[in-house]
């Protein structure tokens, strides 16, 4: 994804090129989804969601200041108007709590990829039910490939706030997980 | 970042950065951009009609004004009255004379307050009906 692209298919969409925000989309299209899943879990929600996310793209482009790049600014609007929309409809893994994610009654009995897969998933939605602020920094943190300054850049945050809300939603999941996350993964042979 | 981590902390990371990727439908592209084009072909929104709008909103700041002014001399004029009214109900005279005053100049208030509000309603019915 080449930062010349979109600059190009901006100017030319301000100038009345319509068909060249598919350039955008078409690059975009992706990144944008997989956030908002992380966002809702929800496959349909999510696609509805990115398509909002472009719309209001397109309405906004002569607002992006180029002193950014195209992504940021791209990142940074899709974040806010993902929370905006989870704060209007919670996401279905939101209205459980930290408690209704089973713990297993021993971590160290059953076997295997199952229970990776189960731990794994148990985690995800656990990120889910934290307090938005926590969720929101884990989100954003690890959909970034752990960048921090990325992450606080979508979040319109300083990075001390995020490092702060990473470290305080790592400890509440830690502290509502402990026998999974406790679990000592077994290295493959 | 990662130099004080512990193994807990470095499975949350393997669990959580190592989600797989959903990829859109097929048809994703194609519907945003229908989005887009309807966006596009939309008239702009009709903006305020501010030279329709002004005289009214005038006439009403004159107006929440005078009454602001004539109510703020009702409270000073009544305050005067009470002293006054504390003073004589001290004397055996009966019912002061500016009690009765008191009840003309309320009714003259209602009247205007009615029909301010008369003249608001039809103003902002014509307006909104076009016909101003």
């Amino acid at each position: 994804m080449s930062a010349s692209d979109d600059q190009s298919d901006v100017e030319r969409v301000l100038a009345g090129d319509i068909p060249a925000f598919e350039g955008i989309v078409r690059r975009w299209q992706g990144p944008l989804i997989n956030l908002a899943y992380r966002f809702c879990r929800d496959r349909g929600r999510a696609e509805e969601m990115a398509q909002e996310a472009f719309l209001r793209a397109y309405r906004g482009l002569g607002q992006w200041r180029k002193d950014a790049v195209f992504s940021t600014w791209l990142f940074a609007l899709a974040t806010n108007l993902y929370r905006s929309e989870l704060r209007r409809i919670p996401a279905r893994t939101m209205s459980l709590s930290l408690d209704d994610i089973a713990e297993p009654a021993d971590a160290r009995a059953s076997d295997g990829g199952l229970e990776d897969r189960d731990r794994d998933l148990a985690v995800r939605r656990a990120v889910g039910t934290l307090p938005a602020k926590y969720r929101e920094a884990l989100i954003l943190f690890y959909f970034h490939d752990m960048d921090v300054p990325t992450a606080a850049r979508s979040l319109g945050l300083p990075e001390g706030t995020v490092k702060a809300r990473l470290f305080r939603g790592r400890e509440i999941l830690r502290g509502k997980l402990p026998q999974r996350l406790a679990v000592p993964r077994l290295e493959e042979a | 970042m990662r130099s004080s981590i512990r193994p807990d902390e470095d499975e949350i990371d393997r669990i959580l950065s190592g989600e797989g990727e959903i990829l859109p439908s097929s048809g994703f592209a194609v519907s945003v951009m229908d989005a887009v084009r309807r966006e596009a072909a939309a008239p702009p929104p009709i903006p305020f009609p501010w030279k329709r709008a002004l005289p009214g909103l005038v006439a009403g700041g004159l107006a929440l004004a005078v009454v602001l002014v004539a109510g703020i001399v009702a409270i000073v004029q009544f305050g005067r009255t009470a002293t006054t009214a504390q003073f004589s109900m001290a004397l055996p005279s009966g019912m002061p004379p500016v009690f009765h005053g008191r009840i003309e100049s309320a009714a003259i208030w209602t009247g205007m307050a009615l029909v301010m509000t008369l003249v608001s309603v039809k103003l902002s019915m014509r307006l909104a009906s076009g016909r101003g």
